[in-house]
């Protein structure tokens, strides 16, 4: 006997807003951005098709290979001490005896609602060299007889941009593992207690090994937000020699700065390649770990 | 059953429609409705007369990243009540980029487009702007001071945007801070003592000996970018970058003052460069006459506070200049809008009331010998700017020159900075250009 599977033509209607917006807003950027990049186009004459020209010039751009480097670096000093913090804030606020939790919880989440353009100006000003909060402090306290040039050193600027991407998404991997944590079965604490095993103890042997899925997924999901750097930098400069530039700034002052449209999108290909190309490498680990 | 389906489909139907009207939100508002003014259908009126009130009606759309626009269009507004302006301000990079995307696709875009100084030249060359001069705009620009008009023409000497400023540049200070550290307030005095970057030098070495350090003579050394951008040659020449020798004697006075302490190291518009224009904590600030915006007059409180003196050399930055979308339905409309922006009338009005000075000789000339500004006491600011901005040499945009200039402040400042040798800034400085501009000619 048939099963009839009931395959009425209006499924097709009530799923199609979503297919309709992505064609519009989504799929036809990109398949443009792929065609612009073949042509050269300033934006005002008709693009011209080149071939595979703009490839080949990114391929011997060292400032594109400069970015990645950047990008890399900020990425991995906003990340590591983002990781820590909020796993030890995460440790901490879990424990039954801590009072005003859902306070402290709200504080460190409020700065992932603030947008990264304004974190960006705000430590611009903070750490700006002649008029700025840090060294005004730093000198009133006497650690300094000069004010620091912040921005024009490539390690400073590049941990400045690392800070405050660090400063503004720890609150929410916090509660990211603050919901992990209490996903944990309270059985297994209380066998722990039990067999009287220290604090420390229930930390590193049950609540870590434990967290381990949340842990891949933050770090998934941070490889990919955190090689599209980009607000947060941009209101701190390309930095000294361009050292704090990440790709997609180069790729929003060639576009839309230089107006070089086509080789805007030869680099935003190129930077699709370095994602996919890391992201691979995280999943494949992912898929190393679990087994 | 069926009304049932009926309504769902209706529904879906509806939330569909609903996307996608919000996707294209916004397509049809620019198209303005347009009722040709029925004066400027024709070339019949001279174009230099303005029409009469009554005559001209109708509807323009104009976009601009200043806010001060406004005013323009309320002027007139006011001089034309059957014409109705309707200015959109979109401030920021965006504006250009929004511009260029509404020409090319021709949809939403507006009657009437500002341009900046910075990137007008590619707009000059590109199909969008009306030739102005075959409407008559030569007459408008008869007794234009000469830069001003020479940035509107694209390469086929054609009119194609007009001004209503200049932007003459020159040292503003706070008059109590001059005095006590120069010794006098008066701006004869003091352009006197600051006509060569060399006596520049040695004035802020003692003012910053006399004031232990604290006050510094002049806020930047970057100041002398846009001191020297246009009183240099322009970055492309035949196709090929072009250096201008005169950087390297600019580097090297950077450097001077950076080292010798006169600068107070805050850059243009930068936060503490504005307190320091205010609080007169710095005594010199060289600025462009536009940033007076930066000056807080909030109830008089900066009434007779400054004056102005001449800087070592004379020099301009920046500009607004407006142009007309060739394909618009309202050119014979919107063409009357440029003649009131060319006109000495609205220019007085914007002199006054802005403090921007104006693009129009003619103004210059009228006004120099009575025009006091309400911050500048008695001081006649329209005098010391009228053959500055005459003599200034006329120089032809190209699309580089904007770009190319401020990656040289970007690589030369970090080189005043660090105190590198010129020649390491300039290898960098063509590395840079080589990369974004590979088409062009590098030595």
């Amino acid at each position: 006997m048939k099963t009839k599977v009931n395959k009425s033509a209006y499924g097709y209607l009530f799923i199609s807003p979503f297919f309709i917006a992505y064609t519009v807003m989504g799929l036809v950027p990109i398949l443009y951005t792929l065609y612009l990049s073949f042509t050269k186009w300033d934006g005002f004459t008709d693009p011209v098709f080149v071939g595979l020209a703009n490839y080949e010039r990114l391929l011997h751009d060292t400032f594109f290979y400069q970015t990645i480097g950047n990008t890399l670096i900020i990425w991995i000093f906003s990340i590591v001490p983002q990781l820590i913090l909020a796993l030890l804030l995460a440790l901490i606020l879990n424990e039954k005896f801590i009072r005003g939790k859902h306070f402290f919880r709200a504080v460190f989440y409020f700065p992932h609602i603030i947008t990264p353009i304004t974190l960006g100006v705000m430590f611009a000003l903070m750490f700006d060299w002649q008029t700025g909060t840090i060294n005004k402090l730093l000198m009133n306290a006497g650690l300094i007889q000069d004010p620091v040039h912040w921005f024009n050193s490539p390690w400073w600027s590049r941990i400045i941009a690392a800070s405050v991407i660090c400063w503004q998404y720890f609150g929410f991997n916090l509660i990211v593992f603050i919901a992990g944590m209490q996903s944990i079965p309270t059985e297994v604490f209380e066998a722990a207690q039990v067999d009287g095993a220290t604090k420390k103890q229930v930390a590193l042997r049950i609540t870590l090994p434990l967290l381990r899925p949340v842990f891949l997924f933050t770090l998934i999901t941070s490889v990919i937000g955190g090689l599209q750097l980009f607000d947060a930098p941009l209101m701190l400069g390309d930095g000294p020699g361009n050292s704090g530039r990440t790709m997609i700034m180069y790729l929003y002052e060639t576009a839309f700065k230089a107006f070089d449209y086509s080789y805007g999108g030869a680099i935003a290909y190129g930077i699709f390649v370095i994602i996919m190309f890391f992201t691979a490498i995280t999943t494949r680990a992912t898929r190393m770990l679990k087994e | 059953m069926k009304t049932k389906k009926w309504l769902s489909t209706l529904l879906a139907a509806s939330l569909m429609v609903l996307l996608l009207a919000a996707c294209g939100k916004g397509n049809g508002e620019g198209a303005s409705s347009a009722s040709p003014s029925p004066s400027g259908s024709g070339s019949a009126a001279p174009a230099t007369q303005s029409a009469a009130p009554a005559d001209l009606s109708g509807n323009l759309v104009v976009w601009t990243y200043f806010d001060q626009v406004k005013i323009l269009a309320e002027q007139f507004m006011s001089k034309h009540p059957n014409v109705k302006v309707d200015v959109q301000v979109f401030p920021g990079d965006q504006y250009q980029t929004k511009l260029m995307t509404a020409l090319q696709s021709g949809k939403n875009a507006p009657d009437i487009m500002d341009l900046d100084h910075g990137y007008i030249g590619k707009f000059l060359e590109s199909p969008y702007l009306a030739d102005l001069s075959a409407m008559g705009g030569e007459d408008l620009v008869k007794t234009y001071v000469p830069y001003v008009t020479a940035y509107g023409r694209s390469a086929d000497g054609k009119l194609r945007a007009i001004s209503d400023n200049s932007s003459p540049g020159g040292f503003w200070y706070v008059k109590e801070t001059a005095k006590k550290y120069l010794g006098t307030d008066d701006p004869d005095q003091i352009s006197a003592m600051v006509d060569s970057w060399d006596k520049v030098i040695e004035l802020g070495k003692k003012v910053a000996q006399d004031s232990g350090g604290k006050v510094h003579l002049i806020q930047g050394a970057s100041g002398l970018f846009d001191i020297e951008a246009f009183n240099t040659e322009t970055w492309v020449k035949d196709g090929k970058l072009n250096i201008d020798p005169k950087w390297q004697e600019t580097y090297a006075t950077q450097l001077k003052i950076r080292s010798e302490g006169v600068d107070a190291k805050l850059g243009f518009m930068s936060s503490g460069w504005g307190s320091a224009l205010n609080d007169g904590s710095v005594v010199l600030t060289s600025m462009p006459s536009w940033a007076t915006f930066m000056i807080d007059n909030k109830d008089g409180k900066a009434k007779g506070k400054y004056g102005i003196a001449k800087t070592p050399e004379g020099w301009y930055n920046g500009g607004r200049w407006e142009a007309v979308y060739e394909k618009s339905p309202n050119k014979e409309l919107a063409y009357e809008f440029l003649k009131f922006v060319a006109s000495p009338e609205w220019q007085k009005y914007n002199l006054e009331k802005t403090g921007n000075m104006p693009g129009n000789a003619a103004v210059f000339d009228e006004l120099q010998d009575t025009f006091k500004g309400e911050m500048y006491g008695d001081q006649l600011i329209l005098k010391g700017f009228a053959e500055q901005m005459k003599n200034m040499p006329a120089r032809e945009p190209n699309k580089y020159d904007d770009e190319i200039l401020s990656k040289w402040v970007k690589v030369a400042s970090q080189g005043i900075d660090n105190n590198t040798p010129y020649d390491d800034v300039v290898a960098a400085f063509k590395k840079e250009v080589k990369n974004t501009y590979p088409e062009l000619k590098v030595e």
